[in-house]
C-alpha cells in the first residue's frame, strides 16, 4: 500500500470512529441533559425542591415539557435525596377520578408508578436511595439517582373537573421525613 | 509550507467532521426518525417508553418527544402523522376519526404541532376524550379533526397546527394490550376534504 493510500485509509477510519462516538455520545447524553432542564424549570430554578408545585391547567401556552396532555392536571415535585428520604403522598380526586404518581430518575426512567385503581384511598410511599434508613412497614421506592421528578397526574378534561382536581391535590405531600 | 499545514490539520478536521456528523445523525434519529417500537395500523408506539429496560435510542427518542412518559402498565401512547391513505395530516384538511370501545379505563386523542407542543390557538379544544364521544349501540364513535367546530360532536381543533400529528393515550390499559400493542383497536383517520379542493 502506498503512503498516500495508507493515509487515506487512516483518515477514513478516523472519520467513521469519530462519527460513531458523536452519534452514540449524543444519544446517551440527551436524556440526562433534558431531564436537567426539566428539573430546573419545574423547580423554578432550584427554588422549589422536595415540595409539590401545582401546575396551571394545560393550554396551548404550556411549554415546560413536550407533548403535554390538555386533559390532565399536572403537579411536580423535583426531589433531592442527598439529605435523606422523602414521604410522598397523593390524595384521591373526587369520584375516584384517575390519579397517578410516577417517579422518574435522572436518566428519565419511570422507576415507579402508583395509581388510584390500586390505591383508591390515596397513594403513600417513601422515596429513598439504597442504604438510607426508612420507616418500618412503609412502601419504599429506591431511586438510582439522587435527583429526579415525582409527577402527579389527575384526570381533568374540563375547567370544572380541573377545579375539583386542583382542590384535591393541595393535600399532596413531598417532604423530608422527620422524627 | 502550505502542504505541511494541510497535512497537519487534516486529521483534527476529519475527527471534528466525524463527530459533528455523528452527533447530527444521533439528533435526527431522536427527533425525526420513525419511532423505535411497534407499528399498529399506521400508529406507532413503544412498549418500553419510560421503562427501565428501554434501550438507549428509545430512551433518547422518548426524552426528546415525550419526556416523563409513563410506562405501559399505566399508559400507552400511540401516535400517527398520516391518514388512512398514508397522506400526512395537515391543518388545511378535515378528518374524521372513528373507532370503537377502547381497552382502557380512559382514553384521549390530542393534536400536536410539528414542534411537539400543542397548537397555538384559543379554541379550548386541543383534544377529545372518552367522555366527549357518543358511542352508538355497538360502541362505535366518530370525532372531527378540523380547524373549525362543526355541530356539537367531539372535536379537536387543528387551527395553527400546520403539519401535525395526533397521539392516542390509553390510561390503565387492559393487560391484554399491555402484553401486545397490536391488540389495540386503533381509531381510523379518514380525510374528509381539504381547503382548495381534493378529498
Amino acid at each position: 500500500m502506498t503512503q498516500g493510500l495508507k493515509r487515506s485509509f487512516k483518515l477514513g477510519l478516523a472519520f467513521v470512529a469519530a462519527a460513531a462516538v458523536g452519534h452514540v455520545g449524543i444519544v446517551l447524553a440527551t436524556p440526562g441533559a433534558l431531564m436537567q432542564v426539566a428539573m430546573k424549570r419545574m423547580s423554578h430554578g432550584g427554588e422549589i425542591i422536595n415540595a409539590f408545585d401545582f401546575g396551571a391547567r394545560t393550554t396551548q401556552k404550556s411549554r415546560w415539557v413536550v407533548r403535554p396532555s390538555p386533559d390532565l392536571a399536572y403537579s411536580s415535585c423535583v426531589y433531592d435525596l442527598s439529605k435523606g428520604p422523602l414521604l410522598i403522598e397523593a390524595a384521591p380526586s373526587p369520584g375516584n377520578g384517575y390519579v397517578s404518581l410516577s417517579v422518574f430518575d435522572a436518566r428519565t426512567d419511570n422507576i415507579a408508578v402508583f395509581d388510584s385503581n390500586q390505591h383508591p384511598q390515596g397513594i403513600r410511599f417513601v422515596l429513598a436511595r439504597a442504604g438510607q434508613a426508612t420507616p418500618p412497614g412503609a412502601a419504599v421506592v429506591i431511586s438510582p439517582s439522587e435527583r429526579g421528578i415525582v409527577l402527579d397526574r389527575r384526570l381533568a378534561p374540563s375547567a370544572e373537573l380541573f377545579a375539583a382536581a386542583d382542590k384535591a391535590r393541595r393535600a399532596d405531600r413531598c417532604e423530608p421525613i422527620t422524627g | 509550507m502550505a502542504r505541511h499545514a494541510y497535512r497537519r490539520w487534516t486529521m483534527p478536521l476529519t475527527l471534528a467532521a466525524g463527530l459533528v456528523l455523528g452527533a447530527a445523525s444521533g439528533w435526527w434519529v431522536m427527533a425525526h426518525a420513525g419511532a423505535r417500537g411497534v407499528e399498529v395500523k399506521g400508529w406507532t408506539g413503544s412498549s418500553v417508553a419510560g421503562a427501565v429496560d428501554a434501550d438507549a435510542w428509545t430512551r433518547a427518542q422518548v426524552a426528546v418527544r415525550g419526556l416523563l412518559a409513563l410506562n405501559k402498565s399505566q399508559a400507552i401512547y400511540l401516535t400517527t402523522r398520516r391518514d388512512d391513505q398514508g397522506q400526512p395530516l395537515r391543518e388545511g384538511c378535515r378528518y374524521r376519526v372513528s373507532g370503537g370501545a377502547m381497552p382502557a379505563r380512559w382514553w384521549s386523542v390530542t393534536v400536536y404541532a410539528a414542534d411537539n407542543f400543542l397548537p397555538i390557538n384559543d379554541d379550548d379544544a386541543l383534544s377529545f376524550d372518552a367522555t366527549e364521544v357518543r358511542p352508538d349501540a355497538a360502541g362505535n364513535w366518530t370525532a372531527l379533526l378540523a380547524s373549525k367546530r362543526e355541530g356539537d360532536g367531539a372535536w379537536a381543533s387543528t387551527r395553527n397546527a400546520g403539519a401535525f400529528d395526533i397521539t392516542l393515550r390509553l390510561y390503565n390499559p387492559a393487560p391484554a394490550v399491555q402484553a401486545d400493542l397490536h391488540a389495540i383497536p386503533v381509531p381510523r383517520v379518514t380525510r374528509i376534504d381539504c381547503a382548495g379542493g381534493g378529498a
